[in-house]
This record gives C-alpha cells, structure tokens and sequence, in this order.
C-alpha cells in the first residue's frame, strides 16, 4: 500500500518538477556558500601577506622611532569562519570578519564596515538556510495542501473510505510519503555539502541537521492540521500561504520594527563624536591632565614622567588612551543596547518558529549578532594587549630593528559559545507536537 | 465612447460577492491594519533617525567652530562628520536604507567607510524584510487582489454561469474590463485611504511647506503604484479567464506572485553577486596602498616623486633648502599627497562601483520580466533610497572632504611659517575665525530628474507591461472560450 502511494505521488508532474527545482536551487546555494567560504578564507590569506609587508615596509621606513612606526602599522585579528557557515552566511555579509585596528584610540576603528554593494544586502542572500527556510514549506504546502480534499472534490474519496479500514491511517501514510521525501531531500543535500564545503562531522553540523528535520515537520505539522480542518483546497491553499506569508514576511518584519523602534540607537553617533573630541581637545589642554588621567588609568606607566618637551610620544598616546577612555561610557551604552536587542529577539524567536530557526542557524554557523558582539569584545582586548605590549618600549623609544616583526601575524578568534539542543530544539518540538494534538483531535471528531 | 454601463454592473456585482465573504473581509481589515502599523512605526523610525542626525550633525559642527587656535593641519585631522539624513518619502518606502552606512568620518589623508548601518546592529531577522507602506503595496496588496480575483470569472465557468452571461449579449471585453474593475474597486478601498494618510504624513513631515520637487516625486509615487496594482488586476483576471478551474487559478496565480515577489528579485541579485565577484574590504585597500606607493610616498623621505617635487622648487625659488622657501613646505607636500592619494582613491572607488553596477545590471534587466522589480527601484528612486541616492551620498561626502583637506592645507601654506619650531617651542598655530571658512556639509538629495534618468530602465519596463496587458486583453477577448 505504502509502496503504491508513493509510486502515486513522485509519478506526479507537479511533484517531480517541485522536487527537482527544490534540489537545483539547493545546489545553487552551496555554490554561493562555496564562493562565500572561499573569499573569506582569501581574505584571510590576503589579511597575513598585507599585514607582513606592511609592518616590514613601514619597520624600514620609521626605524628611529618606535612612537611615530606604532601610528601607521595595524594588526589584524580574524573571526573563524566555520565550514558550516557557509550554509547560513547571516550576518556575516554585513559584518566584516577582520578587524585590522593600530594601537591609537580604538572606538574611532572598531564599527568600521565591511565594503558592500547595499543591492546584495537588500535582496539577501541564497544560502542553504534561506532555501531551507523560505522554499521548504512552500514545496510543503504545495504538495499537502490538497490532500484529502482533492479527493472528496474529484469523488474518490468514497472509494478510499469504503476500501480502507482506518482512513486516518490512510492519510497518516499520505503525509509520511511525503516527509520522507523531503527529509531525504534535506538529507542528500547535507551530504553533498558535508562533502563539497569540507563541513566536519561535528555537534554544529548535527545540530544544523535536527533543526532542519524539525522545522520540515512544522510546516507538515501546519499543513496536517489544517488538512484536518476538512475545507476544500482553495480554502486549504489561501490559508495556507497566508500562513506562510505571516510566518516568514510580516511577523518578522514587525518584529524588527518594534525591536529597532523599542531600542534606538543614537549611542552610535554620540560615540563617533564624542570620542573625536575627546581625543583632539587634549591638544589644547595642558599636558598634565591628559597624563594624570593616563597615570590613573595605568599605574605602572607612572615611571614615565610628565613630559619636558613640545611633544612626545608618551603625551601622543595618552592622548589617544584619553580619546578611548572618555567616550567609554558611550561605548559600553551602545554595547548594552546592542545586547538588548539580540536578547529581545531570540526571546522573541522562540514563539515564532521560522525566526527561531533563522536566529539558531545563524548561531550555530556563528554568524549572529551574538557572534558580532563577542568579535568586538575580543578585539577590544586585542588592541589592548598590542597597547601594554608596545607603550613601554614607545615610552622608552626602543631600538625598532631589535623587534622581531615577524612575529606579528594576523591572530584568530575563535568563538567559543556552546550550542544547547534544548534551546535550539525545544521551541520547535513545542509548536509540532502542539499542532499535531490539535490536527489530531479535529481528525478524530469528525467523520473523515 | 460609450457608456460602461455593463462593466459597472458587473464591477458591482463581484463587490458586493466578496464581501460576503468573511474572511476577504478580515483578510482586508488585516491589511488595513498592517498599514497603519507601516505609516506609524516608518514615521517614528523616521523622526528618530533624522532627529538623531541632525543633532549630532549640529553638535559637531558647533564643536568644530569652537576649537580653539591651531595647526591648521591638526583641524584636517580634527576633522568633519557626514550624517545621512532621509528624504520624507522614505518613510514609505525604507529601500536599502536599512543598510546604508549613516556616518562618514571625513580627515586628511584619508577616505574612511560610512559606518553605523541598520544591518549592521540588527540580529538577522531584518533579512527577512521590512514592513513599510511600499512594502503593502508592492507584496501583499497583489497577493490580496489574486486571492480575491482568482475565482472572477473561472468559477462562473465552473458554475454555468458564464455561458448564461454570454449568451445575454455581454461580450468578452465587457466581462474582462467588468472584472477588472470590480477588483481594482475592492482594492481602492484599501488604497485610498492609504494615499490620503501618506499625503498627510507626508505634509505634516515637512510642516506643509513643500518643495516643487518633492511634490512631483510623491505625484510619481502615487501614480506608479496605481499602474502597479492594476497591472495585478489586470492579471488575475485574465489568468482566471483562462483556467479551466478555480483551483487551477489560484495555483498559477501564487506561483506567478511567488516568482515576481520573493524568488526572482533574490536570484537574479545573487547570480549578478556571484558571477562578478567584488574585491574585500582589505583587498581594495591594499591595492589602493600599493598604487600610491608606485606614485610616489610623501612619509618616505627618499621616495623619487617628491624628491623631484623638492628640487624643482629649490631651483625655482634659487635657494638651497626647502627651510628658506618663502611658505610652509610640508603644507604644499600634503597637498600634492592629498591630490594623489584621492585621485588613486577615486580611480578604484570607479572601478569598485562598476563590479557593483554589473552585478545590479541582472536585476535591472530583469524589470522587463517582472513589473515588482520595476516599481520597487522606481519607488526606491523617488524616495532617494536607492543604490544610485547612496553612492551620490558618498560622493558628496567624500568631495567635502576633500576640500576641507586641500584648505586646511592652503591654510598652512599660507599661513604658517617655514621654520620648524624647536622642541620646547609653542606650536605654530593660526586664528580660529578660519575655521568657520569650510561650510557645514549639507547633503543634497538627488533632484527627480537625475531620479528618472537613473531608474530609466523600470520607468519603461512599467510602460511597456501597461501596453502588453492592455494588448492581451484584446486577445483574450477574441480567443477565449466560455467552457
């Protein structure tokens, strides 16, 4: 029985020309995830050759004084781009994933963006994760929308009623068909991928494939349920797409209106300026305030005097430290804000299941907001090893030829957040089960 | 002409049909209500944002002014802010707004990127779209009018009734343009409404006192997304006509809304990203650096160019070190540097934007195919949110920087003496009232008429698809069949 329903169903032209469209696009996807995967790793090698030559170059040029070499040169620190997040590129197209940053004041380098085309941005990307949680229900819907009502409208479903015992197993054996195959679908894709972008076998990548099988049964969950409310196939395919259109387009829409209404963020443009001035009024001032404040921040530099001279190096940076400590109360404000709007949203996600699934992809793949922000905080203290490392041997204008530049290279972080299976499966589990009881209940009262 | 008497019967009868039904009648008020939402929260975002821009864009102007004496070179550095700030009709219409940079950071030496983007501080559900007025008209309200005209006239043939009304002396084109314009009135009930509370926003914005330009650019705006919702009319009807079933209808109906609305205009973006690949962040910078380098370095005391620069005015000015030149050396070598590394800059910027032009050129050409991507970068155009509107941004910022750089360093030429001061000496400094000489950066958004030349290609793309369907309804109503 099962063996012919299937037969039945693939035989059908609709359903051969929606899988393999489905499958085309799949591939498209790990194409794009692909060429993503491999500007990136460029980027990095790109990163390691600059950052070599340009120490070396400007090490030759400024080899009198350490102070004036520190001004130009720039370290570079990497985010780890994992392989699987070339199946959810999310944020990580907007975000760049270096920081190249000197070691003057940091808050005027840290948001500095990533070269972008805003058409790229605007329309999104096509990786695995957007066919996964844009085009998945579509084929979902449109392969169970009819079901049972196709039949009653076509007079057949007398016949199936008079021949089966249990119709409701009938209909159960209808959606198994089809969760099968788009599981197997989900899951020759995967394997492809796990092959084609070198995806490690690992939690990510498993957590990846549990959250797509589970957001596969959503949509079918949806679909049995409203199947079980019995009305006729327009009825069951407006519905149906309304619901799609509210779960994918408007509810996250208003939602990230909301979030980003409920938490502006004029802190960004308060920091830029505040810590242009700060920095560039210690020009003005007299010296020992700006070192005063130095000496507070850094008691082991105290041995450095106040300086006798014009300028020096010791007031330059003081300066610039000034510049960073000044405006930290603007910076962490826009921390906060930032926090408080990725914690908004994932609490928000949980009840909305293809948001759900998009913030969690985007975590595993780390390419979220959360991932963003944790990058920002290690490059803060990137720069501030780089900082207590050179001040010294500024302050005391070291011989730059003594330096081992080489050993400057490009450093990596790696992010270490833990994924939790119950955060990213739970919610979606919830919702299935919930919608099945109920498609089930209505199943059971009326007479199918 | 005559009269349209059985049109208008027709119209009214399918009116008064889908209102019977119940759930277009909450589907309608649900879109109602997104609407509102839409005018409200893009007005809210709006004053927010412009409100924040133009604060800081006055407080750093005022901080510029009030610095005190000083190198004029140390101002360069100092130096200037460009804030984005939006047109009024980006309140409808948010565009790529949500990703564009909002701050450039404008200093000598140096073209930096303009930072603080929506995107950027946005967790991942941006990506799923925005809702804005535009975004009503230009997705849902063509799913409504599908939904409400799929049936139109294939389940009167469902039904028996066509024949009946056939048969009566109603002809094809009187049923089509009848059922066209029993949507398009339906659909009205929704726009109009919509239309007077944008007008209102939109006055109320500017404080009722418009400018031509921007009068013509809402006039544009109303008129497209008219065209653009009867062109959907239009569609369903003439799809229904030619279905056998209703069922058949709606399909075909979804499939096309799901093509021209979600599938098509992120395909053709992402092939035109993938097949011409841009240059990174770090990729570009370093070619620029490498290219400068070639040109000449002013921070390497040996490089060849500025080693020639030096000794042709030592031997013009007959002296025998730049020390006795009659104005400040450094100031004139900055400024040669400045021209250099712009004009470097500048060159690659071009070539970057074409990468970017080729790779929306897809898109672009798309428009023809389908009408959503048209009035989408014609409504992005008129409200100055388009990719066009953000590369001039950049220009104009990047132009003002590059005067203030270049008079900073006039400045120091002019004004500032040759000889260097000793190590305990007071810096060189010159009178603060010069600051007040570089002007406020004021951004200028692009007038209609550079709007309509850049987004030419949509504005003809709508054109021809008004003649192709009006061009179709005469086919269909000399081949259509009543079974």
């Amino acid at each position: 029985m099962l063996a012919l329903l299937f037969k039945n169903f693939i035989r059908s032209k609709g359903t051969k020309i929606g899988l393999v469209f489905l499958l085309v696009i799949c591939f498209i996807s790990l194409l794009i995830g692909q060429q993503f995967q491999q500007k990136q790793q460029n980027n990095i090698k790109e990163a390691a050759l600059y950052q070599k030559e340009h120490i070396a170059r400007n090490a030759a040029f400024h080899k009198d004084e350490m102070g004036l070499l520190l001004y130009y040169i720039k370290f570079s620190l990497v985010n780890a781009t994992l392989p699987v997040n070339s199946l959810a590129i999310g944020q990580r197209d907007v975000n760049p994933s270096i920081q190249s940053v000197t070691i003057r004041g940091l808050e005027g380098q840290k948001y500095d963006s990533e070269l972008n085309n805003p058409n790229n941005l605007l329309s999104g990307n096509i990786d695995f994760s957007f066919v996964l949680i844009y085009l998945f229900p579509l084929l979902i819907v449109a392969f169970s929308y009819n079901l049972v009502s196709e039949e009653k409208e076509s007079g057949t479903w007398k016949i199936v009623a008079t021949q089966s015992q249990n119709t409701f197993l009938y209909i159960l054996k209808l959606f198994y068909i089809r969760i099968l195959s788009l599981i197997a679908l989900l899951t020759i894709v995967l394997f492809i991928a796990i092959l084609f972008l070198k995806i490690p076998l690992n939690q990510s990548l498993f957590t990846f494939y549990g959250l797509g099988i589970l957001y596969i049964l959503f949509w079918f969950a949806i679909s049995f349920f409203i199947v079980s409310l019995q009305k006729n196939s327009n009825f069951n395919a407006v519905i149906l797409l309304t619901i799609w259109l509210f779960l994918i387009i408007i509810l996250p829409a208003v939602i990230n209106t909301y979030i980003v209404n409920k938490f502006p963020i004029p802190e960004a443009l308060e920091l830029t300026v505040k810590q242009r001035n700060a920095y560039h009024e210690k020009w003005d001032m007299d010296k020992k305030i700006t070192m005063d404040k130095f000496y507070n921040h850094y008691p082991q530099f105290k041995t450095y005097p106040l300086p006798d001279k014009e300028f020096r190096w010791l007031w330059y940076y003081a300066m610039q430290q000034a510049g960073d400590d000044d405006s930290a109360k603007q910076s962490q404000e826009l921390e906060h804000k930032l926090q408080q709007r990725n914690k908004a949203s994932q609490f928000i996600a949980q009840f909305i299941p293809t948001l759900h699934t998009q913030l969690q992809l985007n975590e595993i793949a780390q390419s979220d907001l959360g991932n963003q922000l944790l990058f920002l905080k290690e490059t803060k203290q990137f720069h501030e090893k780089m900082r207590l490392y050179f001040y010294p041997k500024i302050f005391d204008n070291a011989d730059v030829s003594k330096e081992n530049w080489s050993k400057f290279q490009v450093e990596t972080f790696h992010d270490p957040s833990e994924i939790s299976f119950a955060k990213a499966f739970l919610p979606l589990l919830f919702f299935n089960l919930l919608l099945i009881g109920f498609g089930w209940r209505n199943f059971n009262r009326r007479v199918i | 002409m005559k009269s349209l008497h059985t049109e208008i019967l027709i119209a009214k009868h399918l009116k008064n049909s889908v209102f019977k039904n119940t759930a277009v009648f909450i589907i309608t008020l649900f879109i109602g209500i997104i609407l509102l939402y839409a005018a409200f929260s893009g007005w809210e975002n709006y004053s927010n944002q412009n409100e924040t821009s133009e604060k800081y864009q006055h407080e750093s102007r005022e901080d510029w002014l009030k610095n005190p004496d000083k190198n004029p070179h140390r101002m360069a550095h100092y130096g200037n802010f460009a804030f984005r700030k939006s047109t009024p009709l980006s309140v409808f219409e948010f565009g790529m707004e949500p990703f564009f940079g909002n701050a450039i950071f404008l200093e000598a030496h140096k073209q930096n990127t303009a930072n603080f983007s929506e995107a950027g501080f946005s967790n991942s559900m941006l990506r799923f779209g925005e809702i804005s007025i535009a975004m009503v008209l230009q997705i849902l309200l063509p799913l409504l009018i599908f939904f409400l005209g799929f049936n139109a006239v294939a389940a009167e043939r469902e039904d028996g009734t066509l024949k009946l009304l056939l048969s009566q002396g109603i002809s094809w084109k009187q049923l089509l343009r009848g059922k066209i314009l029993g949507i398009a009135g339906v659909i009205m009930i929704l726009f109009v409404p919509t239309i007077i509370v944008l007008v209102l926003i939109w006055l109320l914005l500017q404080n009722f006192s418009i400018s031509g330009d921007e009068t013509i650019k809402i006039l544009l705006f109303i008129l497209f997304h008219f065209v653009y919702l009867i062109f959907f009319c239009i569609i369903a009807v003439l799809v229904s006509a030619s279905s056998k079933t209703s069922k058949k209808a709606l399909i075909s109906l979804i499939g096309i809304w799901l093509v021209f609305t979600i599938i098509l205009p992120r395909t053709t973006q992402a092939i035109g990203a993938y097949i011409f690949e841009a240059p990174s962040k770090i990729q570009f910078q370093s070619d620029i650096e490498k290219d400068i380098l070639k040109q000449g370095d002013s921070h390497n005391p040996n490089d060849l160019h500025y080693k020639a620069i030096k000794d042709s005015l030592l031997s013009v000015y007959k002296v025998d070190s730049v020390q006795k030149l009659p104005f400040n050396y450094s100031g004139f070598i900055m400024t040669e540097g400045e021209k250099i590394s712009s004009r470097i800059y500048n060159q690659h910027l071009e070539k970057l934007l074409q990468v970017y032009e080729k790779q929306n050129s897809f898109s672009k050409t798309v428009s023809f195919l389908n009408p959503y991507i048209a009035i989408k970068n014609v409504s992005m155009g008129l409200s100055n949110t388009d990719y066009d509107s953000y590369i001039d941004f950049q220009k104009q910022a990047e132009d003002y920087r590059y005067n203030m750089a270049q008079k900073m360093n006039g400045l120091q030429v002019k004004y500032i003496s040759n000889k260097k001061p000793g190590p305990n000496d007071k810096p060189l400094t010159i009178n603060k009232e010069h600051w007040a000489d570089v002007a406020e950066f004021h951004y200028e958004p692009k007038g209609i008429l550079e709007v309509l030349k850049s987004e030419i290609v949509s504005v003809i793309s709508i054109i021809l698809w008004i003649i192709m369907l009006f061009v179709l309804i005469r086919i269909a109503a000399k081949n259509l069949k009543a079974i």
